[in-house]
């Protein structure tokens, strides 16, 4: 109703906010129009993605383009820096990558972004995995991100320190070891208790990761079905297995390390393994010096508690943009299957297409020891749906659960129970 | 000639003015408005404006995207004022501030008072404890986080050396108060000694000759004359620290880039509070709230500051506090001499969604 008003307002508001910003990626001044003329385009992407592996392969076949992209540090910064700039009414990319965890809050402003549907993704509908497809729709139908890629999820780990703790060290008897297709997270403490004692060191570097992927592995997750009630409290299966976590802390299994930027103790080995969607192998390379192929790390085709989906970005076109045509043209060729393999080739993150998912089925990965890394997350994606995500839900990760496992890591807190009241006073104050 | 004089006596008449008249007489009136005035459009557009829509937003149930909805009132500082988080923050904030402001002061007037002193290359001297402020903040947050490193850190490295236990900076609350305030200090402690050490220098010379004369040695001289005449100075210090203070943004946000001021607000200032609610919360109205209160807290402060100063002043006044040195009053306080060299710190008065923006940007 006021909506003009609001948005003038808001517009306002967010260039007070934002005036200083300066991200440099304003859009080219040119006016639009397609043709020949030259046209430079801006695309932010965050983290680990892999989008750059097909930058120059564009400009080249496209000699009018020039590409002028901006990466982010991390998802969150992503998401401060598209809702400060969506707040704003400007500033926002050409291209711009959105994750799957703030996805559902962009599509509440959804007429930020334009229908992809008017610039031919239909045509190209049949390529991707239907649940990808339909995450990038919003609720009246419009198609507001193309799917890059999803995060089918393995298990990182150090060969050289399992071998060390007695434990199997190849990767097939790793995952047998774990439970193979029956794996589960019991099974999963249970060896985690047995390479401590071994070894006397941690088995992960922080719950955190471990207690995301079994959050994303249950129906309904933070929130019930319809995306809007909570599904925390009086949860008796993810209170059962909080407690186990809490357990596993005080039975020595995490290093009490934050959840990212643990570069140099994955070096000097104080934990042996780590939660591994498929972005998460250019994280953890990223560890690492370029090139290394010696650290250690290898990756299993085992997940305890089944196969399920964390994590996957896609790309929208602003409506801002001056060039949506051109965009939308560059963002639907990077989200084709061969672009999706060239960017797994470069960092990880798996295709969201069938045919991406079938050109890397041959990959291998020199860092992980080898390891056919198409293989195994083509294993590990079966079955995978994507959860419904509510608004708060990466806010209840990180503001919520986040703390309390800290508390448990530092020995601040001791009791499944009382971390777990905690954590429903935290969830009060954040979002109740 | 009679016209004229007989209009005077009865009512002078409207002299009939040619068009450069006019003007001459427009420039006369309007022109010094017109010089001033892009400073306070200027003002108005950056300072004005937002603080007043601010204060419009913080009465709104606001959606930083969605944008404005129902009108709540003072709903928004109720529930800010009601949420533990923001007194959580507005406690770092405090202890941060102090934990950076006072060895600031006690370090830079030591600072000032060694520089104020005959000296071979002098100028490299006071160049040199003015470098830490030019290095932009984002730096001294790098090299800061390598030090603080709860394992791999020089300082780790030392306590690990004498067999002590490591001491968890990011995750204890004292200690990442430490370390921030450190990069604090690190970056304000030289600017603020030239400031103090500007005030040194217009203190008159034979105020200290004829106290040396008088048999008092160099502490009893920084005591009894230094430190009570650069006092005006060191009161502006103080002024435009805890301002500045109030508003520490970059280096708690640097410390873990990832949150908002550690996993569990461990080091959330309240611009901090402010940032987390605007952004990743999206509640506008709420961050906005935030503002205003920040804005009345640091005006409170402000206020104190300025009730001290007044009382020290009015102290001062009387003759005989600085006993036989009271006739080089007149000269005034070294503070004076200061106050064009202070003019150009650039203190953020302001506390706005402007000012949060503009320190993201410095991120």
């Amino acid at each position: 109703m006021t909506s003009s008003r609001s948005r003038i307002a808001a517009s306002i508001a967010g260039a007070a906010a934002l005036a200083l910003i300066a991200t440099g990626c304003s859009s080219s001044g040119e006016a639009a129009g397609g043709g020949d003329e030259n046209i430079t385009l801006s695309i932010t992407t965050f983290g680990t993605m892999g989008v750059d592996a097909n930058y120059e392969k564009y400009m080249e076949e496209n000699p009018n383009i020039t590409i002028e992209a901006t990466n982010l540090e991390g998802g969150g910064a992503a998401r401060d820096d598209a809702y400060a700039k969506i707040a704003a009414g400007t500033g926002l990319s050409d291209i711009v990558a959105i994750e799957e965890g703030w996805l559902g809050t962009i599509a509440e402003v959804s007429d930020s972004f334009v229908d992809l549907r008017d610039y031919g993704i239909e045509d190209a509908k049949d390529t991707w995995l239907e649940w990808k497809y339909d995450q990038g729709t919003d609720a009246e139908g419009r198609v507001i991100g193309a799917g890059l890629d999803i995060g089918p999820q393995g298990l990182c780990y150090r060969g050289d320190l399992f071998e060390a703790a007695g434990l199997p060290s190849e990767r097939a008897e790793v995952a047998a070891y774990f439970g193979g297709e029956d794996a589960t997270w019991d099974r999963f403490f249970e060896v985690g208790k047995e390479y401590v004692d071994a070894s006397g060191k941690a088995f992960y570097h922080s719950p955190r990761f471990f207690w995301n992927s079994f959050v994303n592995q249950q129906e309904e997750g933070y929130y019930k079905k319809d995306g809007e009630t909570l599904n925390i409290e009086g949860n008796d299966v993810l209170k059962a297995q909080f407690e186990k976590i809490v357990e596993a802390e005080q039975s020595g299994l995490g290093a009490g390390l934050p959840g990212w930027d643990v570069g140099p103790e994955a070096k000097e080995d104080k934990f042996a393994v780590y939660m591994c969607p498929s972005w998460m192998l250019g994280i953890v390379q990223g560890y690492y010096d370029e090139g290394t192929t010696d650290s250690g790390w290898d990756f299993a085709d085992v997940l305890p508690g089944g196969a399920a989906n964390w994590g996957g970005a896609f790309l929208g076109v602003s409506e801002s943009s001056e060039h949506k045509e051109e965009a939308a043209k560059l963002a639907l060729w990077l989200a084709a299957p061969e672009q999706q393999a060239a960017s797994f080739e470069l960092a990880g993150p798996f295709p969201s297409t069938v045919e991406g998912q079938e050109l890397v089925a041959d990959t291998t990965s020199a860092f992980f020891n080898e390891a056919p890394v198409g293989e195994i997350f083509a294993a590990r994606s079966e079955g995978v749906i994507a959860q419904v995500k509510g608004p708060e839900d990466s806010n209840i990760q990180d503001n919520v659960f986040g703390p309390v496992f800290d508390r448990v890591s530092q020995g601040e807190i001791t009791s499944g129970d009382e971390a777990w009241d905690e954590a429903l006073v935290l969830l009060d104050q954040l979002v109740g | 000639m009679t016209s004229s004089t007989l209009g005077r006596a009865a009512r002078p008449p409207r002299p009939v003015l040619t068009f450069r008249q006019k003007v001459g007489r427009f420039d006369h009136r309007f022109s010094p408005y017109l010089y001033i005035a892009p400073f306070f459009i200027l003002f108005a557009l950056i300072g004005i404006f937002p603080i007043a829509y601010t204060l419009n937003v913080s009465l709104y149930d606001w959606h930083l995207l969605k944008g404005q909805g129902d009108f709540v009132g003072l709903d928004n500082y109720a529930s800010v004022l009601g949420d533990p988080f923001f007194w959580n923050a507005f406690g770092n904030t405090v202890s941060i501030f102090l934990l950076s402001a006072i060895p600031q002061l006690v370090i830079a007037t030591g600072i000032a008072a060694l520089l104020d002193q005959t000296l071979r290359g002098r100028t490299f001297w006071r160049m040199s404890i003015l470098l830490p402020y030019i290095v932009a903040p984002v730096a001294v947050a790098v090299i800061f986080l390598q030090i603080f490193n709860q394992y791999h850190g020089p300082i780790a490295g030392l306590l690990e050396t004498l067999g002590l236990e490591p001491i968890r900076w990011a995750f204890d609350v004292l200690p990442s108060h430490i370390a921030i305030a450190s990069m604090v200090n690190w970056r304000w402690t030289g600017y603020n000694a030239l400031i103090l050490l500007a005030a040194m220098q217009a203190i008159p010379r034979d105020v200290y000759e004829s106290a040396a004369l008088d048999g008092a040695n160099k502490i009893r001289r920084f005591w009894s004359i230094t430190v009570p005449m650069i006092r005006p100075t060191l009161i502006f210090v103080v002024i435009t620290s805890t301002i500045g203070g109030l508003q520490i943004f970059t280096e708690p946000k640097l410390f873990d880039g990832r949150t908002n001021g550690g996993g569990d607000r461990q080091f959330q200032t309240i611009v901090l509070y402010l940032y987390e609610l605007a952004f990743p919360r999206r509640d506008f109205g709420r961050a906005s709230a935030t503002a205003w209160i920040l804005f009345l807290i640091i005006i409170l402060a402000g206020l104190i500051n300025f009730a001290i100063s007044r009382a020290i002043r009015t102290a001062d006044a009387r003759p005989a506090a600085l006993g036989r040195m009271g006739r080089f009053r007149r000269s005034g306080p070294g503070g004076q001499g200061s106050a064009s060299g202070t003019g150009s710190k650039p203190a953020p008065l302001t506390v706005t969604g402007a000012s949060v923006g503009a320190q993201q940007g410095e991120s």
